[in-house]
């Protein structure tokens, strides 16, 4: 397994595509650290906020063009059959670079982090803001779980990409996943106020209520509130949306290893 | 290509070439549509969440920029009522959003959108304990606006025990059980104002602040002319002149804003021309 993941590894940092997506984040942080100049009370917590976002979209593009190149290409230009030689179960590869692409994530996250905190600490010019952003583990907890959104989307992304003859599927499909699980949270929300006052909210609510069987709700990982605005999150619900993560993460890594290991190649 | 078929493209070339020219001068003198770019439109808020790719935190910031760069004072009643959903929206995706709740405070309850900006105001309480302000300007606004001492003090009360200072909680009951007095105090309303505009880090913003200010400055040496003037004559003032005639005032003082000042019906002097929310 540890061979899947190091191929993967090495691939993952000489690809272009991902070199050109790593640039996508760093301007995304660059706008982070322009948006400060929009706001006229809290600079650093709208570069923090807007910067955040920008990691988020960064980190769900990396994994999904990770998954694309190194598992959907592989399988489309039938060089997966190469690393099937070996005498392991196909399961390891599923695997291996499942954990090479995350590795690869957490890496990118804490390059964009670092980059992110020092726009941070020069956004807003010499302003003192009434309430000060709060650094170290408030804001590395919320990276952390940009990441674990990001991983749950590779996750389905690959699964995806190990029963699809489609090649930018995976891609596609991850993206309309990442945008639906996100949105889940305000969705439902929205719904569950209007529903008795909206005859199409009353409608939808209780469908949306049963999308959260499938769909893991992604805005649940979102722990921004705490380094905005010192609101730490509650323990339970961190844990909560930590262990649902994982759980749908395995869920997707046993589907994707099924779908591969009957997988015909001819 | 035969030497008929090159010819033939390239005057076709060159017809659509004078085609695009006569057009682009037949443009040119066309009026250009006057499209106001002050609030217009505000989008539901499942597709500003759509926008920001699912990211309701990026879908405020980007309702909140609109709102706070707009230029208020060249806007039209009916878009303020547009203000207030965008800022409404904002405090939907986000309610801890600073600069939208101090916005909120700043514009809305004095253009006619009351509603909107203690729905805000009561949000930003709820999302942001630490912070005084919000339940400080909500008390604020019943006091003034709605003229409910009662509902104001209960406000500050309630949000006192919350805030991280103790000496802040103590301010705050105070201000709760000194605000049961002071129900229709124009001082009370300038100094809030002015503590706003103290704050605006945007000049233009500061300045329309400052002319609000300077509004009810003018309506408390009104209102002082106009109580001197019922015990001097004992009776109500019949018109603003009658304060200029009887030597109260010197002149009638400018409104900033050009709507001026008028008597209500009980004849205390009031500001004119608020703009009204359209049902």
């Amino acid at each position: 397994m540890i061979h899947f993941f190091l191929s993967a590894w090495r691939a993952g940092l000489r690809s272009r595509s991902i070199q050109g997506v790593l640039l996508l984040g760093v301007v995304l942080v660059g706008v982070a650290f322009l948006s400060a100049s929009f706001s006229p009370r809290q600079p650093k917590t709208v570069a923090l906020d807007v910067g955040l976002s920008g990691i988020r979209l960064s980190l769900v593009l990396l994994a999904l063009f990770w998954i694309q190149e190194l598992v959907a290409n592989e399988i489309q230009r039938r060089t997966v059959l190469f690393a099937l030689t070996y005498p392991v179960p196909r399961a390891y590869f599923i695997v291996g670079r499942y954990l090479a692409i995350i590795a690869l994530t957490a890496l990118a996250a804490a390059m964009l982090g670092m980059l992110l905190w020092v726009a941070i600490l020069n956004a807003g010019g010499g302003y003192q803001q009434g309430f000060a952003i709060a650094p170290g583990i408030a804001y590395w907890s919320s990276v952390v779980g940009l990441w674990v959104d990001a991983a749950v989307v590779a996750a389905f992304a690959l699964w995806i990409a190990s029963l699809s003859t489609v090649v930018m599927l995976p891609l596609a499909l991850g993206l309309a996943f990442a945008f639906a699980g996100k949105s889940l949270g305000a969705v439902a929300q929205y719904l569950t106020e209007a529903a008795g006052s909206d005859a199409t909210a009353t409608q939808f609510a209780p469908i949306v209520e049963q999308l959260h069987w499938i769909l893991p709700d992604l805005s649940r990982l979102d722990w921004r509130a705490w380094p905005m605005y010192s609101v730490e999150p509650a323990p339970e619900a961190v844990l909560a949306a930590v262990v649902m993560a994982t759980a749908y993460v395995a869920l997707m890594l046993g589907l994707a290893a099924l779908a591969f290991g009957n997988r015909q190649f001819e | 290509m035969t030497r008929y078929n090159r010819a033939t493209g390239t005057l076709f070339v060159l017809s659509l070439l004078a085609l695009f020219g006569a057009s682009a001068q037949w443009l040119k003198t066309t009026e250009r549509q006057d499209v106001a770019v002050e609030m217009q439109v505000a989008l539901p808020r499942s597709v500003q969440v759509a926008v920001a790719g699912g990211d309701r935190h990026l879908a405020a910031n980007i309702a909140a920029i609109r709102a706070l760069w707009v230029d208020t004072s060249k806007m039209q009643p009916e878009q303020f009522s547009v203000l207030a959903r965008v800022q409404e929206d904002v405090a939907w995706l986000n309610a801890a959003h600073e600069d939208n709740y101090y916005a909120a405070a700043a514009i809305l309850p004095w253009s006619g959108e009351l509603d909107a900006a203690q729905r805000i105001l009561q949000a930003a309480t709820l999302a942001r304990r630490f912070d005084y302000q919000p339940p400080f300007y909500y008390a604020f606004n019943q006091l003034h606006f709605r003229h409910d001492p009662i509902g104001a003090s209960r406000m500050l009360q309630d949000a006192a025990p919350f805030l991280p200072d103790p000496d802040e909680q103590l301010q705050m009951q105070n201000l709760a059980a000194i605000w049961l007095e002071r129900a229709e105090d124009p001082d009370l309303a300038i100094r809030v104002i002015e503590s706003l505009a103290k704050q605006a880090t945007r000049r233009d913003f500061r300045k329309y602040l400052e002319m609000r200010a300077a509004r009810l400055r003018s309506l408390q040496g009104l209102q002082s002319a106009s109580e001197t003037y019922r015990k001097r004559f004992g009776r109500e003032l019949q018109s603003l002149d009658s304060l200029v005639e009887a030597g109260l005032i010197s002149v009638l003082p400018a409104d900033p804003f050009g709507f001026g000042y008028e008597l209500a019906a009980d004849g205390k002097v009031i500001l004119r021309n608020s703009p009204v929310r359209k049902k």
